[in-house]
């Protein structure tokens, strides 16, 4: 466990703070894509400073339930509401406004490949917006780059990047708005154990820096143990248990046990 | 298709406008195609001419060779072979391109970063196709006229005024305005099926190859329709 675990004085601190503001609220979710329910009744709540993170099989829903919150997929019952507002009722400038304060950071890291990195985080700022000019968007530019360590890339196309860069580029990218909330689609999948602890500890140097609340959709449990606060388990389309990590390790349930084998 | 061209004809017209996106992409078209459609032309204008030469030489119509030459290339040769190179070039690479963004999700990345796909992505290269193929087609036509020459020049003595003289008083206006019209629409088909199969491209390398493969197959037929079509209202408007 790390420096920024559960029992860190600003995660107890935050607990508190919790309970009485859920920013992310989502119950009896249900999606399908065709005849395959793949999300049948799930409920999740998230809260202010929190970091959730949803453990799941391969293929089980967990991507199309980050995006059902952003409005990439539409969901087609149940009710996901983010700062009180229903996702599917949100018109498109609304919508639009409403992902102004989301990060998403995809799994592939989904990095414009006709850009540079620093082009990839000016497209982010540009498109939102906010009337930046060149210095201020060259500032937050560099301070973001500098904040997940790749300030020297800024010019680097995402083809020469590695695996563990593109995933911070990925990252910067999100932040560069100062979002707040975060979205992590499989942020370690697919990198070395010391990448992936690496990563890990950025999102959680991250959150603490920019106060953000998580979502982080993940099967590794190293990155699991090291960012959440709060676990869910997805198992057939729906929550099938919430608790901390300890508590979920120590479950007698085999279907949560299989998870910590 | 249909729902996809009528979204484009919607977005095109209300703002946000993606003028530095269009001319990027006008840039990118026109200048990796120029060498490909020029070398194409060229070769295409110069067989012509040699092929025709002596069948007009058996009818005692040599001196008909300019004119025959420039009627074939400016009302058809020219912008079809155009388009179909283009089609292979730049239909096949905006299906490749499109397909690997969706693919890779950099698609909705976009989206999430509070732009609208469509607009930046289909709707600015479906502009720069529409504009740049009747360009393509013009320089095209230019460069075919001059393989001609060099193909007349070859077997008689032919000044380069003359030969152009010629060809130019052969060609009317209904010659040329209907074969520049149509290229507009050439280039509408080929935008808008590549951008169609690379924007709802299966996921997988898989899904992007055949995106690329599907793009250059229904552009070029596409192409072949629009022609026919053209031609029957060039017929119908009494302009042939």
């Amino acid at each position: 466990m790390n420096a920024f675990n559960k029992s860190h004085p600003m995660f107890d601190a935050k607990s508190s703070h919790v309970i009485e503001e859920p920013i992310i609220q989502i119950e009896h979710l249900v999606k399908s894509f065709g005849d395959n329910k793949v999300l049948t009744d799930f409920n999740l709540t998230l809260h202010r400073g929190e970091n959730i993170v949803v453990l799941g099989r391969s293929g089980c829903g967990k991507s199309v339930l980050i995006k059902c919150i952003v409005g990439l997929l539409n969901y087609d019952s149940g009710s996901i509401k983010v700062y009180g507002s229903e996702v599917r009722d949100l018109s498109q400038k609304q919508l639009d406004e409403l992902r102004s304060k989301i990060g998403f950071v995809f799994q592939s890291s989904a990095l414009y490949d006709s850009m540079t990195v620093g082009e990839n985080l000016e497209f982010a700022l540009r498109r939102h917006g906010k009337k930046l000019s060149v210095q201020e968007v060259d500032a937050l530019i560099r301070e973001t780059l500098d904040n997940v360590g790749l300030y020297h890339a800024k010019d680097l196309m995402p083809s020469e990047l590695s695996g563990g860069m593109r995933k911070r580029v990925g990252l910067a990218r999100s932040l560069v708005l100062k979002p707040l909330i975060m979205l992590y689609d499989e942020p370690t999948t697919g990198l070395d154990p010391i990448t992936s602890k690496e990563i890990s500890n950025l999102m959680l140097q991250m959150q603490l820096k920019y106060h953000t609340s998580s979502i982080i959709i993940s099967h590794d449990m190293h990155c699991a143990e090291m960012t959440a606060d709060h676990m869910a388990i997805m198992i057939d389309g729906i929550c099938y248990a919430e608790g901390s990590f300890e508590e979920l390790k120590n479950s007698k349930d085999q279907k949560i046990k299989s998870f910590f084998e | 298709m249909s729902a996809f061209a009528s979204r484009f004809f919607r977005e095109v017209l209300f703002p946000p406008y993606e003028f530095k996106e269009v001319i990027r992409q006008c840039y990118a078209i026109g200048n990796k195609s120029l060498g490909l459609v020029g070398i194409t032309a060229f070769i295409i204008g110069l067989v012509l001419a040699l092929q025709s030469r002596p069948t007009l030489v058996e009818f005692g119509a040599e001196s008909w060779l300019p004119a025959m030459v420039g009627i074939s290339i400016i009302r058809e040769i020219g912008p079809v072979i155009t388009a179909l190179i283009c089609a292979g070039k730049i239909g096949s690479s905006i299906g490749a391109e499109l397909g690997s963004m969706r693919v890779t999700e950099q698609i909705d990345a976009m989206e999430v970063s509070g732009t609208n796909p469509f607009k930046y992505i289909v709707v600015s290269r479906i502009i720069a196709t529409t504009l740049m193929i009747p360009i393509l087609v013009i320089i095209g036509d230019a460069i075919a006229l001059y393989g001609a020459f060099l193909a007349v020049k070859m077997k008689g003595a032919v000044s380069f005024t003359l030969y152009f003289h010629q060809v130019f008083e052969s060609l009317e206006y209904t010659d040329v305005m209907p074969s520049f019209i149509k290229s507009f629409f050439f280039g509408y088909a080929i935008g808008l099926v590549g951008c169609f199969k690379g924007y709802f491209s299966k996921k997988g390398t898989e899904g992007v190859g055949k995106s690329a493969n599907s793009a250059v197959v229904v552009a070029s037929l596409l192409i072949f329709i629009i022609d026919l079509i053209a031609v029957q209202i060039t017929e119908f408007l009494g302009l042939i």
